[in-house]
């Protein structure tokens, strides 16, 4: 009796547990077995215009502990010994982390590689799990890394084109909800409820590569030199579209180790520092006053080495051994301060805050709108407070603050034909299989002069460089036209004696612009610190190997044909040389070198060895670390590659393919951009199917 | 003497058969998985579970064959036996998770309190059916037992197992109960026995967590209440039929002691209310067949053997549901037959063998 009645009560507390109370208890049941993970969605790819990536992610594997579980197991001492043999790390420190009081979750090693975290996976410890995760890795390091800027560790977009453009590229992240044992570990068909993430779109730059390696290269090559600036600015943007094909700053950073950098480098100079333009101001001056006609025909300017405006007395910077009586054109080559001055102040006479509407027009006062954080505006006196002296030290450059990307901005609407151009960093957007998303067209903003006054004007600019201050400039073969300036950078109560900045605007071919160009030093060491002396010579060379580069024919006057056809001599080998000895081959055959790529040896060259060519033409230079022999080479990613294609990309870089299984590469070894030396194996593991990766939380 | 008049009960052999196996499935069904990731072999507790059944259904049949008047004898050697056992376990005994309970080398270990749970009834039921007359007498009859029960129990708390010491002092107080003990010294018994349970509660720190994790398992959810908490989430989930056979999760870790001590809220996660609800039906059906074999005999050995046996097996069937159930604090107790165990499935089952043994002798 006493036993049915216990046995009664419990088929009514069993009833009670699970009917009355059962799917209270499911729940819970659920939820405690169950975890929400998120799949990260893959942050879009960052092309230059001819589909170099510039910024890619990689995903790599890592391995993380839940200490909780690692406690209950009771060997945390044995598991810290395993784990931290395979990943090669400390005992204690692996013994520490796994144990870590109060903590959920930690990371034990990130960015391993996949045949260790197998043997993790294989050694199937409690409380110890492998998870893949996307990085952001930028393959040319500290190239273009003001427009790039960087993804911070969680794939966000912190600086440059990869804030401005976060929302293309990080897209979105799926979920998934997995089902564990109670010692963490995913049970066998634990995959519940998939959301898959949406990859990010990835964005094509109107950046090109080259052009931007090679400003670069003259930019360090600049900071290096005696010359030494505090800091230096190139950007070249084609003037019809406006479309920026390098701009790059120093000093830089690698957006690979970004953290390592004081946020002072991360800054893009280039949009964000206002300065006095100086004398490439005068180009704006000139073309207003040629546009509103207060030009006479043939007018003489007679230069006194200064001029009076108001009580105040402007002088030129020769006031030594003043210019005397020039043509407007022989002034602008001069860079004659009163002259400027005289047509500034023409031009508001003729209406008052005519001069002002003009500066407005070419875009200086506001923001271009280009693609890039902390864009600043500049400084520019209200047009209703301005001034005859302020009329006056604006037509010279002074008095008025600019960004780089307005000066070169304005300049492109010289060049095009009159009309101010949005500069443009981004030319479409496109999604992971290529097609096209959105296409992001040239923008005219407004008419700013007539087609007749941008030609007139290039004509002047031409003079400055064939004749004028801007000779350093000139490109043997090319006709080259720009502006010098050199400003003295202002301080506490007027200008500081010895700091300067020097600057070179510019464009090419004066016939017909390709490309204008502006180059910035600030604080040269050391004298001579003219635009014309530090900032020329920069742009010389950036031009003319970017012309070369874009294949734009030379354009050579008789003089330089005769000498040109003169000789002709066979390219050498040079595969294998250190980039020096190259290049002094080449000198010694009055060749030119180009280089392309990192390194100090050379890869690949073109022409190939024993061409027949004229002498004073270039030979492009491949660079590469590795000259073959005991040397390093960045692993390529090989994934979602075919064993052909993935064979070919390794064999080209020198590496050797051990593939696994067929289909398309997931997973490799070394990671994507390990260096290794050359002639090493790469184990690649392809499948034919999807896979979805167990995840941690 | 009663005479050979009957053959055996053949159903409460087939109660036990059933039992038997639905414990042999749920032994597979819950051990599997931990089996396969802790040890690499899905079936290794269910191959020793089939072992350990094959050795106890020939223990059933050698008891159910043996000469009970023998037995009687032997009563004495026997628990004088079983004793000195308790005694050398402690000394000698194996130790594993912090109590020392096996005796014996690797798999041919055994339990001696198993041992002297069934040497216990053999005992009582010898010593009452003799001296049931002076049971009466609190300080003649009542007493000595009580001093034999306390050192057995005492023994046993040793190792310690409250769990088998529970069940021995249950199984000893229900017997004297049917031996004919007056109902107010039974009275004041139960009381001291609570008393002694709650003793022994505040005695060890830990039991007295369990006791309290009982009453409110939420309160140390990973912790005390973890047992408890996992196994009625795991019987909630079962609902009315069950997730079905082998399909159960919470055994997967979560459920602590899931072959053995918590087979029942595997059971009832993976059949559902109508397997949890139908094993407690088939014990009923067990306890009403067993006693129906201890009341149709006229030898009182006999018939105390088999109510003992009985009683023994049910109480700690009712011990383990209550504690899977959370109506009890956790103690750890199998459920015979179900539960993976190899020397209480064996003692268990000869002492199954011993009631099939009284049935031939029901008149």
């Amino acid at each position: 009796m006493l036993f049915a009645a216990i046995f009664f009560f419990f088929i009514m507390r069993i009833g009670w547990i699970q009917l009355v109370k059962g799917d209270e208890l499911q729940e819970k049941a659920y939820e405690n077995r169950h975890r929400r993970v998120k799949v990260e969605a893959k942050r879009g790819t960052i092309y230059d215009r001819n589909m170099t990536e510039l910024a890619i992610s990689i995903s790599a594997d890592y391995v993380y502990a839940i200490p909780p579980e690692i406690r209950r197991s009771g060997k945390a001492r044995e598991i810290a010994e395993k784990v931290a043999d395979v990943l090669e790390l400390p005992v204690d420190k692996v013994y520490s982390k796994i144990t870590k009081k109060g903590s959920w979750f930690e990371y034990i090693k990130r960015k391993v590689d996949f045949e260790k975290s197998a043997k993790i996976k294989e050694l199937d410890l409690p409380g110890i799990s492998v998870a893949e995760e996307s990085q952001r890795f930028y393959p040319h390091d500290t190239l273009a890394a003001h427009v790039l800027g960087f993804a911070g560790i969680d794939n966000q977009g912190l600086e440059g084109l990869e804030v401005m453009y976060d929302e293309t590229l990080k897209g979105r992240d799926g979920a998934i909800m997995l089902e564990f044992d109670g010692q963490g570990k995913p049970l066998p068909n634990a995959v519940h409820e998939y959301v898959p993430p949406e990859d990010g779109k990835s964005i094509v730059l109107t950046i090109d590569e080259t052009i931007q390696y090679i400003a670069e290269r003259e930019l360090d090559a600049l900071m290096n030199s005696p010359t030494n600036p505090e800091s230096a600015t190139i950007i070249i943007m084609e003037p019809q579209t406006g479309r920026i094909r390098a701009l790059a700053s120093r000093p830089t950073y690698n957006p690979n180790h970004f953290a390592d950098y004081s946020p002072k480098v991360w800054r893009n100079i280039a949009v964000s520092n206002v300065y006095e333009p100086g004398s490439t101001f005068k180009v704006v001056t000139a073309s207003s006053a040629l546009e509103e006609n207060v030009i006479g025909e043939n007018e003489k300017f007679y230069d006194p080495g200064y001029i009076k405006v108001g009580p105040e007395r402007i002088k030129c910077w020769r006031s030594y051994r003043p210019h005397g009586s020039q043509t407007f054109a022989e002034a602008v080559q001069n860079s004659c301060n009163p002259v400027f001055v005289t047509l500034g102040l023409r031009i508001e006479e003729k209406k008052k805050g005519l001069f002002y509407d003009y500066i407005k027009s070419f875009g200086f006062g506001k923001k271009t709108g280009i693609d890039l954080p902390g864009e600043a505006k500049g400084i520019l006196i209200p047009r209703e407070q301005l001034k005859d002296i302020n009329v006056a030290t604006i037509s010279i450059g002074q008095g008025i603050a600019v960004t780089p990307i307005q000066l070169i901005t304005a300049m492109a609407a010289v060049a095009n034909g009159g009309t101010l151009m949005k500069p443009q960093l981004v030319e479409k957007i496109i999604d992971k299989e290529g097609n096209l998303v959105k296409e992001i067209k040239p923008e005219p903003i407004k008419q700013v002069i007539s087609e007749e006054t941008s030609k007139e004007l290039r004509a002047i600019l031409e003079r400055v460089v064939s004749k004028g201050t801007g000779r350093n400039a000139y490109i043997e073969g090319y006709r080259v036209g720009g502006k010098t300036g050199t400003a003295q950078k202002p301080g506490k109560g007027g200008y500081q004696k010895g700091k300067y900045v020097a600057s070179f605007l510019g464009l090419a071919p004066v016939d017909n612009p390709r490309l204008v160009g502006l180059v910035i030093v600030d604080e040269p060491k050391g004298y001579p610190y003219y635009g014309g002396t530090v900032a020329a010579p920069v742009f010389k060379k950036v031009m003319e190997d970017a012309l070369q580069y874009l294949g734009v024919p030379p354009q050579y006057n008789e003089e330089e044909k005769k000498e040109r056809d003169a000789e002709r001599v066979e390219v050498p080998d040079l595969r294998g040389l250190t980039r020096e000895k190259a290049e002094n081959a080449l000198r010694s055959l009055s060749l030119k070198a180009q280089l392309m790529g990192n390194g100090d040896y050379v890869i690949e060259q073109t022409p190939k060895a024993s061409a027949d060519v004229k002498k004073g033409s270039g030979v492009i230079l491949y660079l590469g670390s590795g000259n073959n022999k005991n040397e390093t080479v960045k692993v390529p990613d090989v994934t979602g590659k075919r064993i052909t294609a993935a064979a070919k990309l390794l064999e080209a870089m020198g590496l050797k393919l051990v593939p696994q299984g067929s289909g398309r590469a997931v997973r490799q070894s070394p990671i994507p951009y390990e260096k290794v030396p050359v002639g090493s194996e790469v184990k690649v593991i392809f499948t034919e199917e999807e896979i979805i990766e167990t995840l941690g939380p | 003497m009663a005479s050979k008049k009957s053959s055996t009960d053949f159903i409460f052999f087939f109660l036990v058969i059933v039992l038997l196996s639905i414990g042999v499935i749920m032994v597979f069904s819950s051990s599997a998985y931990t089996a396969a990731r802790d040890l690499g072999d899905p079936y290794y507790y269910v191959r020793r579970q089939l072992i350990w059944a094959t050795l106890g259904l020939i223990g059933m049949f050698i008891a159910s064959k043996v000469d009970l008047q023998w037995l009687k004898s032997m009563s004495n050697i026997i628990l004088l036996g079983s004793l000195i056992l308790l005694v050398l376990v402690l000394i000698i005994g194996s130790t594993r998770g912090g109590a020392s309970r096996w005796i014996g080398i690797g798999s041919l270990s055994f339990q001696p309190s198993e041992v002297i749970k069934l040497a216990m009834v053999i005992y009582m039921a010898k010593s009452l059916s003799v001296n049931s007359y002076k049971l009466k007498s609190f300080t003649k009859g009542l007493f000595p037992y009580l001093a034999l029960i306390g050192l057995v129990c005492l023994l046993i708390l040793a190792q310690p197992d409250l769990g088998t010491a529970v069940a021995v002092a249950g199984t000893s107080y229900l017997l004297l109960a049917v031996a004919g003990a007056r109902g107010s010294h039974l009275f004041v018994l139960a009381l001291s026995g609570v008393g002694a349970v709650i003793a022994a509660i505040l005695l060890e720190p830990y039991r007295l967590r369990r006791f309290t994790a009982f009453l409110d398992p939420y309160a140390d959810p990973i912790g005390a209440g973890f047992q408890t908490i996992q196994s009625l989430l795991a019987l909630g989930s079962g609902g009315l039929f069950g997730v079905g056979l082998a399909r159960g999760v919470q055994k997967c870790y979560y459920i602590p002691e899931r072959h053995t001590d918590f087979i029942y809220a595997v059971l009832g996660e993976e059949l559902g209310f109508i397997g949890a609800a139908f094993v407690l039906l088939v014990f009923l059906f067990f306890v009403w067949r067993g006693f129906k074999i201890a009341v149709s005999t006229h030898d009182s050995f006999m018939s105390l053997l088999a109510a003992g046996i009985t009683i023994m097996i049910t109480l700690q069937a009712v011990i383990n549901i209550g504690v899977v159930t959370g109506s009890m604090p956790v103690t750890g107790i199998t459920l015979p037959f179900i539960s993976y165990g190899g020397s209480s499935l064996v003692f268990t089952l000869v002492g199954v063998g011993l009631v099939l043994n009284v049935s031939r002798y029901s008149s």
